[in-house]
């Protein structure tokens, strides 16, 4: 009989797969930032089913990861650039998209090679969303972007912002306990850590479901 | 002693506490430029609300004074063209038929009142739009104006001007000209004063009105009232600002640029 643990691994790729198919079918309805996001999340799916069929034919599918970290970054970057345009200079996002894209491949040559879980590639990924998350929640507090942005696009934004803070938080933390839990503690504490990993991939994803979900139904730009 | 099992907390805890500042720093950093940001877009906000502003007041202005302008002409070319046929005709009538006088007839009566119809006429088509501004400048315009008021001995108006004071454009001479006006109309009706001093002063930059007079003040209902309303929308058209000053009578300060500032 399956452990409650192994239960939730295996169900991780069900909400993975309802808001991909979500944002394909509403991917025409939506803003310029919700489209960005889209791409992401379709993007998501895509690497997704890609690393099921390799599992299920027994390779080795860490290498999709490392394409998943720089492509998806590239996108959630992409993203926040539509959301901060107005107050941020774009050279700010680029520049930083740009050198994250320079360190991944990087690390992917010369320190974990695409064959291994890109632990150092996923800590600065998270570092950066967590910043970008927190300072995007401190905008969106602001009076003046309150009553100068439609409301149904701001909520539908911080589901997704909340999303991404509270799974690249997590994450953070699992990719940076993960290699200490397996030295010095046992592989089934790693396994439960990575279950909670997994318990926060369902959370984020169900926040991009809501988010797409309180979309603004009135196209404004 | 040491084992494998025990972890240095420190070793752990360091980094971490590392890249909880860095993200802290980074966030606190990312906030003071949107901050910054915000602010300046406020401030471009305000500036554009106050240049449609100032856009809107003046072309209501202008509007205004060609209205005027329209009036004083008509007024001036027809109504006083028309009095003065009349009034030559009148004189025609006098001239053919002296008999008329002596049956009791008086056409030097109605030639009085068609003369004083003509001044009357003249005056307010000059009290509408004074072709003297547009053709000596607000000073001389002044200088006349005042006098005019001086000859009734009621008031004596003292004008302290520079020798040679700034030229300015039509807009702004007819706006100050306006606001003059309005001063010495509040003075003469609602003051009682005896004796009003302007000094008008000017640097590289703006030029220095001070109105002053030795009367009562105003009355409350004019503080608030159309007249100091109607000059400060005028001041600001043109750049400018205006202050009134309650104290020992009634003061006014004007302060408006000699650039033309209306952009």
């Amino acid at each position: 009989m399956e452990t409650l643990a192994e239960i939730i691994l295996k169900a991780a790729s069900l909400p993975v797969i309802v808001t991909g198919t979500y944002a394909l079918f509403k991917f025409r309805n939506l803003g310029s930032e919700l489209k960005v996001f889209s791409c992401f999340i379709i993007f998501s799916l895509i690497i997704e089913v890609s690393s099921k069929i390799m599992w299920f034919m027994r390779l080795n599918n860490l290498p999709l990861l490392h394409i998943y970290v720089l492509i998806g970054f590239i996108f959630q970057i992409w993203f926040y650039a539509k959301v901060l345009e107005r107050f941020i200079s774009k050279k700010v996002i680029w520049t930083i998209g740009v050198l994250f894209t320079c360190f991944t491949i990087a690390n992917s040559i010369f320190f974990e090679s695409i064959y291994t879980f890109n632990s150092n590639a996923l800590t600065v990924q998270s570092i950066l969303v967590i910043i970008l998350s927190l300072s995007t929640y401190m905008l969106f507090l602001n009076d003046i972007v309150k009553s100068e942005t439609d409301m149904s696009l701001v909520e539908s934004l911080n589901w997704i912002n909340s999303g991404l803070f509270i799974y690249y938080s997590s994450s953070l933390l699992v990719f940076y306990v993960s290699d200490l839990l397996i030295e010095n503690y046992s592989l089934v504490l790693n396994q439960y850590t990575w279950t909670i990993h997994t318990i926060f991939l369902i959370v984020m994803y169900v926040c991009f479901f809501i988010g797409l979900w309180k979309r603004p139904r009135k196209l404004i730009s | 002693m040491e084992t494998t099992q025990e972890i240095d907390f420190l070793n752990i805890l360091l980094p971490l506490l590392g890249v909880i500042f860095i993200i802290a720093i980074s966030v606190f950093l990312l906030n003071q430029h949107f901050q910054k940001n915000l602010y300046q877009q406020k401030l471009e906000r305000e500036e554009l609300r106050n240049k449609h502003q100032k856009q809107l007041l003046q072309s209501n202005i202008e509007a205004q004074e060609s209205e005027r302008k329209r009036i004083a002409k008509d007024l001036h070319d027809e109504l006083g063209a028309t009095l003065s046929i009349a009034r030559m005709h009148l004189m025609r009538l006098e001239q053919m038929h002296p008999s008329l006088e002596s049956k009791g007839l008086s056409l030097s009566n109605v030639r009085s009142i068609i003369d004083s119809s003509i001044a009357s006429v003249r005056q307010i088509s000059h009290h509408l739009m004074p072709n003297q501004l547009e053709a000596f400048g607000l000073i001389r315009s002044l200088e006349s104006m005042i006098d005019q008021i001086n000859e009734s001995k009621q008031i004596k108006i003292e004008l302290n001007v520079p020798p040679s004071p700034t030229k300015f454009s039509w807009e702004k001479e007819l706006s100050l000209y306006r606001i003059f006006m309005e001063l010495i109309q509040n003075t003469l009706k609602h003051s009682k004063a005896t004796k009003v001093e302007i000094n008008y002063r000017e640097d590289w930059e703006n030029v220095y009105i001070e109105f002053k007079d030795n009367g009562v003040g105003l009355p409350n209902e004019m503080i608030h009232g159309l007249g100091l309303k109607n000059m400060e929308a005028r001041i600001k058209a043109i750049g400018g600002s205006i202050e009134f000053i309650e104290g020992d009578g009634f003061t006014a300060q004007l302060k408006a640029p000699i650039e033309n500032s209306n952009g």
